[in-house]
């Protein structure tokens, strides 16, 4: 029979390994940043198309967002673990991102992305895709939520005219990348902030 | 009278079994990641890790990167095996108090 302060020390040692297999498989929070920054990329990019009608409003804007996606994830890869989950959860994103960057300058050269309602549906398409991937392999009901939005704008972009099927893709943008992404940075520092264990 | 199962005390020490607990939900993990998890010092987080390296639970990779040295660990066959007893012994010695 084991006396209390036994029982308790042993107790602690199990919410030990739960806290440290839990913080192990922590890795979607600290891309929130992403998330906001190609928020900010496609208003950008709307904004900048929609004023000056400029055929490389899209072309430049995207590029930039690549350039500054792959600098700044550059330079907060030190000391993150590799992870199975978090190299899936990559791959997908990797895959969406290729899928957009091979799909859009062809349809661009070709001729044939003449209506807005095409990119925008196709591009809530793959996004949509790549949140569902994620939510079902990590199990994470919000970002399920957000791949739904993304399916409905993908849905909802075919439809009326070019500023109603714009205001569809914006609202998506809003509360996919720009909320999501804000809360997924707050969420990771304030975790961040618990964060307390473990001497030997 | 039941057995009492023994608790492994390599795994037991409680940096230790933070350690192989954090190692056994990812493939590989820098000194500098296990030690901001953990808010272990330097040097505890080291000799900690130089036990479960000798006991063949955890294994270390060294690199130079940019110059600079960067020890990257992963757990063995063995770890997973010690953390996978310690927990089921552990449970067992809790009983179904393991469960509140």
């Amino acid at each position: 029979m084991l006396d209390h302060n036994a029982e308790q020390e042993l107790r602690d040692r199990l919410s030990v390994i739960e806290n440290m297999l839990a913080e192990g498989r922590r890795t979607t929070e600290s891309w929130g940043w992403t998330f906001v920054l190609w928020g900010i990329v496609y208003c950008v990019a709307i904004v900048w198309a929609n004023l000056s009608h400029n055929l490389r409003a899209w072309p430049i804007t995207v590029c930039i967002g690549v350039v500054l996606t792959i600098l700044i994830a550059s330079k907060r890869r030190g000391g993150t673990p590799k992870t199975t989950l978090g190299k899936t959860i990559g791959c997908v994103w990797i895959a969406a991102g290729i899928s957009m960057c091979v799909l859009f300058p062809a349809l661009g050269f070709s001729g044939r992305l003449g209506y807005p309602h095409i990119f925008f549906a196709c591009v809530s398409a793959i996004l949509g895709l790549a949140n569902g991937a994620s939510a079902l392999i990590i199990r994470w009901n919000l970002q399920l939520a957000c791949a739904v939005v993304w399916w409905v704008a993908a849905a909802a972009t075919c439809f009326g005219s070019d500023g109603q099927s714009t205001v569809a893709f914006l609202v998506a943008i809003f509360l996919c990348l720009i909320v999501f992404g804000t809360y997924g940075m707050i969420a990771g520092t304030q975790h961040n902030k618990r964060r307390g264990l473990a001497h030997a | 009278m039941p057995e009492v199962p023994e608790l492994n005390p390599v795994v037991h020490g409680r940096l230790r079994l933070a350690l192989l607990s954090l190692l056994s939900s990812v493939e590989e993990a820098e000194f500098t990641w296990l030690r901001d998890k953990t808010e272990a010092t330097d040097g505890n987080l080291g000799a900690q890790l130089l036990k479960l390296e000798e006991a063949g639970y955890v294994r270390v990779k060294k690199t130079f990167v940019v110059r600079k040295p960067q020890s990257s660990y992963r757990i063995t066959v063995a770890g997973r095996q010690a953390l996978t007893e310690y927990v089921r012994a552990l449970k067992k010695l809790l009983g179904p108090a393991a469960d509140k």
